[in-house]
């Protein structure tokens, strides 16, 4: 028995921070149906698109055509049967569909109702439309992440939509809880960008507390200073192209950790000065200590460089891509991390996951389904959540209502 | 009606982790969990971790202590002592949950162990680096070798740089977020079936759970038109869709996407003057997908070079496209949107810093006041039931 099988989700998130968060809701063992329609090309057409793949495993499909009036009253019948309504869309949709939280609220107090719109449910950029880049430049990361001089280049992924899809988990988690103890449900308006300024934390409390502006620190630390501290080019690559170079990242986070590296490096003259002792003389020293330890690292693969220095008590770790994550890492291999899903999807075939990185010891999460293609799962989900009948649905189908 | 009191208000926590699980006992206790953490009599090494607040009487105060630690009560514990041990195994005992990360202060295994052998009503979640096995279990990985191993270094910078780690915690608040998510999905299993577990959440597993294309581009790269092999190389702020990318503009940086309103993109190019050859046939052709792509962002990239950047994000947006300006610590302290959703709070008496990441209607979310060393130890003390005698 996996930990959330009690609980039942209405899931209208899409692209990504949405989805990602019911998902993970959904490989914890919640029944997670998620609403699509054929009648919109961008579900039809992306259904069995990679990235559509990657985020909705575990859930099931209803396909509801939410310009019909018939389909706006099922979708309030299941919200009705909800613990939990989700959504990404725009604020305001739901409630023009008459699947609002004011109108659900009434008749299922119970219902938790997160709302996971870019900017939040107020405010004069409430309309605003975000990607995660948008919300990476506004709330500060582009900026912090980056080389001194450059503004353009920030997170190489779209962070704030996995961490956005996880606060919207956590939030129905916490609502679950509460609910346990006030016997209500709530609304809970998730701004995607608020979550995103939540991770400049630091560098804001150290702007309104001391009025220093944080800037891009490249691969150093921003605050601590301790150094050598990066990222160093090796050897190894297959080829000359960007893509194969081979990176190690090297982190000494104390005098003791510098003392050790220094003999992994074989204890070379231009180490010994006693300058390089301590934090301070390495911070003052790291430009120098950054092209030394690049002349080092050259001349060995990443693999060697990380297992010389873990086997010193070292922290390194090679700068590791999604080809060594997948055929190399020892760890996800030992795990079964990454693997392809048994049961074949209905379009593709083949599909993969990787796995919810929590392991209950007694709940154990191992079941995982590709991801559903539009309206699949009508008939059950129908059946178990309103009590229709196989006929019902059918005629639903045909009447395009159900689609 | 309102509560007074966060969603989690009846839930009792224990906060032994260090960087890599800490924010999500902060995510716990800021919203309402009584969230105990134990720390040396000298302090919790945590405290030494900057920036700090300088100009302050009594000597520097940690802000990243301040942000990560907060909403807590702080106990003192002498582990060395008997008496010391009974006091934290004690407060365990009356824990909902216990975080610990592996060589964490007071995370021991033992202690654990007997702790859910007493209660087997008790979640405990430990975090790991990599796991409880395989040869990297024992490897150090602070937050930049963290994210290297992880895959998340890899994809970011561009090719006249390094690969790049992202700035602060941002690797340990997602191994933070899934502690908390891991910590409250089997308090819910606890709570319907007085069933507790330990549950293990290794930082590795996490931060490579986070990656968006990375993972995407291995599995699937045949089916995507713009891979051209299994890996994507770092490109600075261009997206793997080739379709968003941070530009730079006259005075500044901003991202800038023709999503999700491509033809709204293209009018605008078109008032501008600017659209070049965009209207050429051939881009009609549902084979030359890609290629208009590409031209669509050329010709993006020159316009925005003549503009500034903040007229032209506001203009953006109110053109129903995900247009963002590039905006340092002080913009973002001076945001119109997060002023007027009175969105800022105070982790010090003079420090403000970020409020919710989401706003409960019913149960406030708040940020409660930050102590010094074992500030609560009396309080604590005195409700496990621990008297001076003892």
């Amino acid at each position: 028995m996996r930990p959330l099988e009690d609980v039942k989700i209405l899931d209208f998130t899409h692209v990504l921070a949405g989805p990602f968060g019911t998902r993970v809701l959904a490989d914890m063992g919640a029944d997670v149906v998620k609403i699509m329609s054929a009648v919109r090309e961008t579900a039809r057409t992306q259904q069995d698109s990679p990235y559509y793949l990657m985020w909705n495993r575990n859930k099931r499909s209803l396909a509801l055509d939410m310009r019909r009036e018939e389909s706006r009253e099922l979708a309030r019948r299941l919200a009705d049967e909800a613990d939990v309504v989700m959504d990404n869309f725009s604020p305001g949709v739901l409630d023009r569909w008459n699947v609002g939280y004011e109108i659900v609220s009434e008749t299922n107090p119970g219902v938790i109702y997160v709302q996971m719109s870019g900017m939040g449910a107020t405010g004069p950029w409430s309309d605003f439309v975000t990607y995660a880049p948008t919300v990476h430049g506004l709330g500060g990361l582009t900026h912090l992440t980056g080389v001194p001089g450059r503004g353009d280049i920030g997170i190489g992924y779209s962070y704030n939509d996995h961490q956005a899809g996880l606060h919207g988990a956590v939030a129905v988690l916490a609502a679950l809880e509460g609910r346990r103890s006030t016997g209500r449900g709530q609304r809970v308006d998730l701004s995607q960008f608020e979550v995103g300024v939540n991770f400049a934390g630091l560098a804001l409390l150290d702007w309104f507390g001391n009025g220093r502006s944080a800037s891009p620190v490249t691969n150093r630390e921003p605050y601590d200073n301790n150094a050598p501290h990066g990222c160093y080019p090796c050897a190894g690559a297959a080829s000359d192209a960007l893509v194969d170079e081979r990176w190690v990242a090297i982190a000494c986070m104390s005098d003791d950790q510098w003392r050790r590296f220094r003999d992994v490096l074989g204890d070379p003259e231009w180490a010994r000065d006693p300058a390089l002792a301590t934090v301070q003389g390495r911070s003052e020293a790291a430009d120098m200590l950054d092209q030394r330890i690049a002349e080092w690292t050259r001349r060995l693969t990443a693999e060697v460089v990380m297992e010389r220095c873990q086997a010193a008590g070292v922290p390194a770790g090679v700068v590791q891509t999604g080809l060594d994550l997948c055929e190399r890492d020892p760890q996800l291999k030992l795990s079964g991390f990454l693997a392809e899903i048994e049961e074949a999807h209905p379009i593709t075939g083949r599909t993969y996951a990787d796995r919810l990185p929590i392991y209950f010891e007694r709940t154990s999460c191992d079941e995982y389904r590709p991801a559903p293609v539009v309206g699949q799962h009508n008939a059950e989900v129908l059946s178990e959540w309103l009590g229709m009948s196989e006929e019902e649905v059918r005629r639903g189908e045909e009447a395009g209502y159900l689609r | 009606m309102s509560d007074t009191r966060g969603p989690l208000q009846d839930a009792r926590v224990v906060d032994l982790t260090d960087e890599r699980g800490i924010y999500g006992a902060k995510l716990l206790a800021d919203l309402g969990a009584d969230v105990v953490r134990p720390e040396p009599s000298e302090g919790d090494a945590l405290r030494r971790r900057g920036p700090h607040l300088e100009d302050t009487p009594d000597g520097p105060t940690s802000l990243w202590h301040a942000f990560f630690a907060s909403s807590r009560r702080f106990l003192s514990v002498d582990l060395d002592s008997e008496a010391g041990n009974a006091q934290l195994d004690a407060l365990i005992d009356r824990a909902h949950v216990v975080l610990c990360c592996t060589g964490a202060f007071g995370a021991e295994q033992e202690r654990l162990d007997a702790a859910l052998s007493r209660r087997p009503e008790l979640v405990v979640v430990e975090v790991s680096s990599f796991g409880k096995e395989g040869p990297w279990r024992d490897y150090l990985a602070p937050h930049i070798v963290a994210g290297a191993l992880g895959g998340a270094v890899a994809p970011t910078g561009d090719a006249d740089t390094p690969p790049l780690n992202a700035f602060g915690e941002l690797h340990f608040m997602m191994s933070g977020v899934y502690v908390a998510i891991a910590a409250l999905g089997a308090l819910h299993f606890a709570r319907f079936r007085k069933i507790g577990q330990r549950v293990h959440v290794p930082v590795h597993e996490c931060i490579a759970s986070g990656l968006e294309q990375v993972l995407m581009w291995y599995w699937y790269h045949d089916r995507l038109p713009m891979a051209n092999g299994p890996v994507l190389e770092r490109r600075g702020g261009l997206h793997w869709t080739n379709a968003f990318q941070t530009m730079r503009g006259r005075d500044g940086c901003v991202f800038v996407t023709p999503a999700p309103n491509r033809d709204a993109q293209l009018a605008w190019l078109i008032e501008e003057d600017a659209a070049g050859d965009l209207w050429d046939p051939k881009y009609q052709d549902p084979a030359n997908r890609e290629a208009f792509t590409l031209a669509v962002m050329q010709r993006l990239r020159e316009w925005v070079a003549t503009r500034d950047v903040e007229p032209l994000f506001k203009e953006g947006q109110a053109r129903g496209l995900a247009y963002g300006q590039v905006v340092p610590v002080e913009g973002v302290a001076d945001n119109p949107h997060l002023a007027a959703r009175e969105w800022w709070t105070d982790y010090l008496p003079t420090v403000r810093g970020p409020g919710a990441p989401y706003a409960f209607s019913d149960t406030p979310w708040k940020i409660g006041p930050y102590g010094d060393v074992g500030a609560d130890t009396e309080a604590v003390l005195s409700e496990i039931g621990w008297t001076e005698s003892q």
